[in-house]
């Protein structure tokens, strides 16, 4: 008789054949070495292929919306994203120098898409982290984040005199949301949901993987997880932060976002205050204001009402814009359908970047220019902001050598032990974040974690001064360590290190270095000052 | 506190026996959620995502609706979960609604069509398939799994999802044409070929 085909085998190995069949295949497989050894092989074949897929293929085995625990240790965490930092200053300068081609620029971490991108991969790296190990935490862990980095933000835009207005309201508003924590409606599990027959009238805090409101929140829904979805209705604001919010329902107040993608498909009845990977806006969507948002691509084919702000390396605008609309950043394309009822003004690298198509409609003036980045040393602004910087620099370190001169002096002195102070420094740069987290858990440690940033900040700042006064005594030598000598070194430091960061390469690495020396020294010096009797 | 993150630590990958909880400690464990108990659905969410996430990562093209499919099957294991009777282990039970999950995502991708469409000369090349068959290898180091795994990931989808369904989510070829809406012999074929492909991919077949 002869052999069975592969498949017949294959079906028998699987369990599949029919009962008589199966009875002769294996009457003949006692006779048949050949088809014995092929059933030997089949087996073992189905043996690895379920043995494979126990585990997940290998871009995919961290599902990032879901539980992972392995990285619990917000050290770890901590140090990577120092070291990152420390990586990127020093790949700063070189990947400015370099052109990239076109389909590279996502990976470009210096690019406003890229960079975005970056943002958000370290903060979810982060929070994740944060949240496995202090789960039942979560979501005021979530909330100082959005915190920091929301005011971080609004206050750096804010300096360059954007966003005055939104970036202030955006603060006080969130500072005023973060702290009446106890008369909120809170949810924590894995899956939050308001069900579609559910109304709450409270505020609720929400934190989970997936947070999905399908019923009627009355008051503000302040949601943090993997995924947001609001399917019926919020009539208060929308605060979220998660990778993915999606809002196809209807939110009666604003929209404050920190997502990896927000995507909107329904109604809005004030604004959009967004810092977010991506944002979409499909030809549903209708924003009842206006829109300020810092994201990598932005696309938007709905109706914003009043108008729209962006910062963002891709911007499609298909739909209609009620007023202006001001763009700054790599790509602007106005499509046939889009209608912009003030003016345009947009701030490009490249004019070709921006694509108008002839049946866009724009009411008011269009202007457009490129925003030149590459030669600063060449404007003169950028030597009157350098003289600024160095006058304040040298104001602070006067001041502070009037008001503490010992500890001024010392924490001076201090810098040239060299290792200790680069150690502690870095110590204390990765450290206090962290500490500012943790204090923050409880509600009345969030004042207490404020001061902590704020000298945390201010001793940053410090560091360069008490590395400048260092670097001009050493090189001036004076003899009588007179406040004048040391305010002459401290012009003369400044100066060198202001223009050694300006070098590529090296450049980055010194300013790190500093801020990590004066940290240090300053940390020294507090525990000094602490030991015995506080003589500041 | 330490009991619950040893049991987040249990729901790592590798440990896919290790995290079916045993027994009666399952069984209490559904019957809260079946009365509702967010906290029952908590940990059963955490003991299972992982294993209904890889079904869903390897059924969809994309890890986005992955994520998505996977939400849906746990929002809808709230009200699912009532009609689990025991007759089959819950494990198995939850593979097969993430399978419909999935299927549903593909079918409404292709606009309610069907996920896979038969084609004519399917069962016959089958017979002509090479007669010097040479199966993947018996014992494979982690490395090569890996490439196993991005092979099958890789795979169009009318051989891979077929090819998951049966050794991923453990359904026979019946069950499997009855989700698909494909006859019994079509799907035997179809992962009779899959096999082949892959290890055309893997680069052990038709030297």
């Amino acid at each position: 008789m002869g052999c069975y085909s592969e498949q017949i085998v294959s079906l028998f190995v699987e369990g599949e054949l029919a009962v008589e069949e199966a009875r002769r295949l294996r009457d003949h497989l006692a006779t048949c070495r050949r088809c014995r050894q092929l059933l030997d092989a089949l087996r073992a074949e189905n043996r690895v292929l379920s043995e494979s897929l126990q585990e997940l293929p290998e871009e995919a085995a961290s599902p990032a919306g879901f539980s992972r625990s392995q990285w619990s240790m917000a050290w770890g965490d901590v140090v990577f994203v120092a070291a990152v930092l420390a990586l990127g200053s020093i790949v700063a300068v070189w990947t400015n120098e370099l052109s990239i081609p076109e389909a590279l620029q996502w990976l470009n971490p210096f690019s406003l898409s890229g960079r975005t991108n970056l943002i958000f991969n370290l903060s979810y790296y982060f929070v994740d982290g944060g949240t496995a190990m202090l789960r039942d935490y979560a979501a005021v862990v979530g909330e100082l984040f959005l915190l920091l980095l929301l005011g971080g933000s609004a206050l750096l835009l804010g300096r360059r005199r954007r966003l005055h207005q939104p970036g202030l309201r955006l603060l006080i508003v969130l500072l005023a949301l973060s702290l009446p924590g106890f008369a909120l409606d809170r949810r924590h599990s894995a899956l939050v949901t308001v069900a579609a027959n559910e109304t709450l009238d409270d505020t609720l805090l929400a934190s989970g993987n997936i947070v999905r409101v399908e019923g009627v929140v009355n008051g503000d829904l302040l949601a943090f997880g993997g995924s947001v979805e609001v399917r019926g209705t919020v009539k208060g604001d929308l605060v979220s932060f998660a990778k993915r919010t999606v809002v196809s329902g209807t939110v009666g107040g604003n929209i404050y976002n920190f997502s990896s993608s927000l995507d909107l498909d329904g109604q809005l009845g004030h604004s959009i205050y967004a810092l977010v990977q991506s944002l979409r806006m499909n030809d549903r969507g209708r924003v009842g204001d206006g829109m300020v948002v810092a994201a990598g691509d932005v696309s938007l084919e709905g109706e914003v009402n009043r108008s729209v702000t962006m910062f963002t390396g891709n911007a499609d605008v298909s739909g209609s814009i009620g007023r202006e609309l001001t763009m700054t950043g790599d790509r602007l394309t106005l499509t046939n359908t889009a209608r912009i009822g003030g003016s345009l003004s947009a701030r490009v690298h490249e004019l070709k970047n921006v694509h108008i198509a002839d049946g866009a409609k724009i009411v008011g003036t269009r202007d457009i220019q490129m925003r030149v980045r590459q030669n600063r040393f060449a404007r003169p602004r950028f030597y009157f902001y350098q003289a600024v910087w160095l006058a304040a620099a040298m104001l602070v370190g006067w001041l502070g050598l009037v008001l503490f001169p010992g500890f001024f002096q010392a924490s001076t002195h201090a810098v040239g032990s060299g290792w200790r102070s680069l150690g502690l420094g870095v110590g204390v740069l990765a450290g206090v974040p962290v500490a500012i987290v943790v204090t923050a858990i409880t509600l009345v440690g969030i004042p207490v974690s404020l001061m902590l940033l704020a000298m945390y900040l201010a001793a940053i700042y410090l560091a360069k001064v008490w590395v400048g006064a260092f670097l001009g005594q050493i090189l001036l030598k004076p003899a009588g360590a007179t406040k004048s000598d040391w305010l002459l070194g401290l012009l003369v430091g400044l100066l060198i290190l202001t223009i050694v960061g300006f070098i590529p390469y090296l450049g980055g690495l010194v300013r790190l270095g500093v801020v990590c020396l004066g940290l240090g020294a300053f940390a020294w010096q507090l525990y000094r000052a602490s030991r015995p009797a506080i003589t500041t | 506190m330490d009991a619950k993150r040893n049991n987040a630590k249990g729901s790592q990958p590798r440990e896919g026996k290790a995290t079916q909880m045993e027994g009666p400690d399952l069984e209490s464990v559904i019957e809260r959620a079946q009365g509702h108990d967010a906290e029952a659905l908590g940990e059963i969410y955490r003991l299972h995502v992982r294993r209904v996430f890889g079904l869903c990562r390897y059924m969809l093209d994309s890890r986005e609706s992955a994520e998505d499919a996977t939400s849906e099957v746990f929002l809808k294991l709230q009200r699912s979960i009532e009609s689990y009777d025991g007759s089959i282990p819950f494990p198995r039970w939850l593979l097969r609604v993430a399978c419909n999950q999935c299927i549903d995502a593909l079918r409404h991708r292709k606009r309610g069509r069907q996920v896979i469409v038969e084609v004519e000369e399917g069962v016959a090349v089958i017979e002509a398939a090479s007669s010097e068959p040479s199966p993947l290898g018996a014992v494979l180091s982690t490395e090569e799994r890996a490439q196993v795994r991005d092979a099958i990931a890789r795979l169009p989808e009318n051989y891979r999802v077929p090819l998951v369904l049966r050794y991923y989510g453990e359904l026979s070829y019946d069950e499997i044409a009855q989700q698909l809406g494909l006859q019994r012999n079509y799907v035997a074929a179809l992962i009779f070929r899959a096999k082949q492909e892959l290890r055309r991919k893997l680069g052990h077949g038709s030297k």
